[in-house]
């Protein structure tokens, strides 16, 4: 039984920082209506930059962390102004543009990645990675816990702020209509751009948290998590914050069980699989609801 | 005579081959306005299904990869039925999945499929035509490989001349039509009695057969196939050539594939930065010709002159 708990625990934990992944992508996607393909790039350079903010540079881990956010909330801003933004002064563009511009960002992102940090796999050994205590039975390792509560704050502030906060109101206007919410007054552009900033940030959080829970990090980190992140929206329906931090959640503990009771190999499309069953019962996700479309 | 061509020529030559049929792959269920990202598991598929044919069963080449069409397309006919509900992005991360999950089927079914390691020595299509012209002395040892080489570029060529000229063909046809009329507006198409999911589950097979017969080409063109050969990025990369060379129009796919596979070979110079330069190409073409070069205006604007 301890077991399980355990289990159920590093699933949880492995969920939270998906779900704070997926936040990212669900939040541009509600604004946009795009996939944003460079999200898992943009991810693994927090990550990066955490890494090397700690082990080189020897500074405390919540600096790598402030770091590896800030990082990523810059390349958000640079995705927004050359990929995103130029595409939206065109009226009527196909959706397949931004897609495109997108992916054109994760290969420059990977590349300029590839160069700079190399293709080695950097272990990332932080002050908490070997501290352990039992409760009873149980194996607890202190850098869960802390990661579940960087995590669940992250996606708790970012919650409130959206419901309660004026900024998010705007945001959630935005997503609904932009051109109701740019006539009622709401300067789009600047909540968008404001978006894609935050969405990247939490993007980069999760990175770091992602190099903390497995004590390393490589370029192939940003591909595979991009993947799963889009797994995890369709999962959770698209644009639905609620579905994103489920999805998230969810997957997370599939994946766990699947290692721990299955076949580690088919960790990587377990997501992929669970979207194909929900898709063919509910199209729209869990979560999503669907649009009716008038004729 | 051959020994002036250079392989390493004719090779991309090929590769821009088989990039143009992903290409179309990608093409045709977008003519329906179905964005598809399977085009990488169904290759793969193909290659997998000739190469398993030939090496392990012996099956003459032509007839692996026929096989390997046909079933293809059958598993196209069934992702492509329930896939039918899924709408936009939705259907592209469906195939996407679709092509991960083959994808480490490959790897996993170890005892058929060589896992991680994949299969080696597969038979090139021109092995046949070398031993013929060897055995009547036309080549010897010294231009067997550029013979070769170039024995499957004239293949590629001749089946990929084929199906660019077969959707160039269909463009005036009733599925072609139709096909327009539910990229337009779904609707208003089934209102006025257009079978749409006929028509989306045949764009959606042919272009899983079209993949398929990339792939199985593509597994006789370099002899060996590993599931590293199949991934997203390939997917993406036919997506690419699709939109960039103008997703309205056949030629742009076969013109987006062609370009495309050429830049990253010219931009060798640049050594490490030359993908990030492709990055950026994408990027820069996307705000200032979203529609891709290859549009029905450039036609329209020659017919002028």
């Amino acid at each position: 039984m301890h077991l399980f708990i355990e289990q159920l625990i590093n699933g949880i934990t492995l969920g939270s920082i998906y779900s704070l992944t997926a936040l990212g992508l669900t939040l541009i996607f509600g604004v946009l209506d795009i996939l944003n393909m460079a999200h898992g790039a943009v991810f693994m350079f927090g990550a990066f930059t955490a890494v090397l903010i700690v082990s080189k540079l020897g500074l405390p881990l919540w600096v790598g962390f402030l770091g590896g956010c800030i990082v990523s909330g810059l390349l958000g801003y640079a995705l927004e102004m050359f990929a995103l933004r130029p595409l939206r002064r065109r009226k009527n563009t196909s959706p397949l543009a931004p897609l495109i511009s997108t992916i054109g960002v994760s290969i420059i992102l990977e590349n300029i990645a590839r160069a700079l940090f190399g293709s080695d796999t950097i272990s990332f050994r932080t002050s908490i990675s070997d501290i352990n205590f039992k409760l009873g039975e149980i194996d607890i390792n202190l850098i869960n816990l802390v990661i579940l509560a960087v995590s669940f704050t992250i996606t708790i502030l970012l919650y409130f702020w959206l419901k309660n906060s004026k900024s998010g109101r705007a945001l959630r206007a935005v997503s609904e209509n932009p051109d109701t919410a740019a006539f009622l007054g709401v300067n789009t552009s600047k909540v968008i751009t404001f978006t894609v900033v935050s969405a990247s940030c939490a993007g980069g959080a999760a990175g770091v948290l992602v190099a903390m829970a497995f004590n390393s990090v490589n370029n192939e980190i940003g591909l595979a998590m991009g993947l799963k992140g889009l797994a995890i929206i369709i999962l959770g329906g698209m644009g639905s914050v609620n579905g994103a931090v489920a999805g998230g959640i969810l997957l997370g503990l599939a994946e766990t069980f699947v290692v721990a009771y299955g076949d580690s190999g088919y960790k990587e499309i377990i997501g992929f699989i669970i979207i194909m069953a929900v898709l063919l019962i509910k199209p729209q996700g869990i979560f999503g609801t669907t649009q009716k479309v008038k004729v | 005579m051959l020994s002036y061509l250079n392989s390493y020529y004719i090779q991309i030559g090929s590769f821009t081959l088989i990039n143009i049929m992903l290409a179309l792959g990608v093409y045709v269920p977008l003519s329906t306005g179905q964005l598809s990202l399977g085009g990488a598991g169904f290759m793969g598929l193909g290659a997998y299904l000739s190469a398993i044919a030939v090496t392990r069963f012996g099956l003459p080449i032509p007839f692996a990869i026929v096989i390997a069409g046909g079933v293809s397309t059958l598993a196209g006919i069934l992702v492509g039925v329930p896939s039918l509900r899924l709408k936009g992005v939705y259907l592209a991360i469906a195939t996407l999945g679709f092509g991960e999950v083959i994808r480490v089927i490959f790897i996993k079914w170890e005892t058929i499929t060589g896992g991680a390691t994949g299969i080696s020595a597969i038979p090139l299509i021109s092995a046949g035509t070398v031993r013929f012209l060897t055995e009547q002395n036309i080549i010897d040892s010294s231009n067997k490989n550029v013979a070769s080489d170039l024995t499957v570029f004239l293949i590629l060529f001749l089946i990929t001349g084929f199906f660019v000229w077969f959707f160039v063909a269909l463009k005036n046809t009733r599925i072609w039509r139709a096909n327009s009329a539910i990229r337009l507006d779904e609707t208003a198409s089934e209102s006025i009695g257009i079978n749409i999911h006929y028509y989306k589950v045949l764009a959606f097979s042919q272009s899983a057969f079209i993949s398929a017969i990339a792939g199985a080409l593509y597994a006789h063109t370099v002899s060996y196939i590993s599931p590293s050969d199949f991934t997203y990025h390939r997917a993406v990369e036919a997506l690419i050539f699709t939109v960039l060379g103008g997703s309205g129009h056949v030629l742009g796919a076969v013109f987006g594939a062609t370009v495309l596979t050429i830049i990253p070979e010219a931009l060798r110079f640049l050594k490490d930065y030359r993908y990030v330069a492709f990055g950026a190409i994408l990027v820069i073409m996307m705000a200032f010709k979203p529609e891709g070069i290859i549009t029905d205006n450039i036609f329209r604007k020659i017919r002028k002159k």
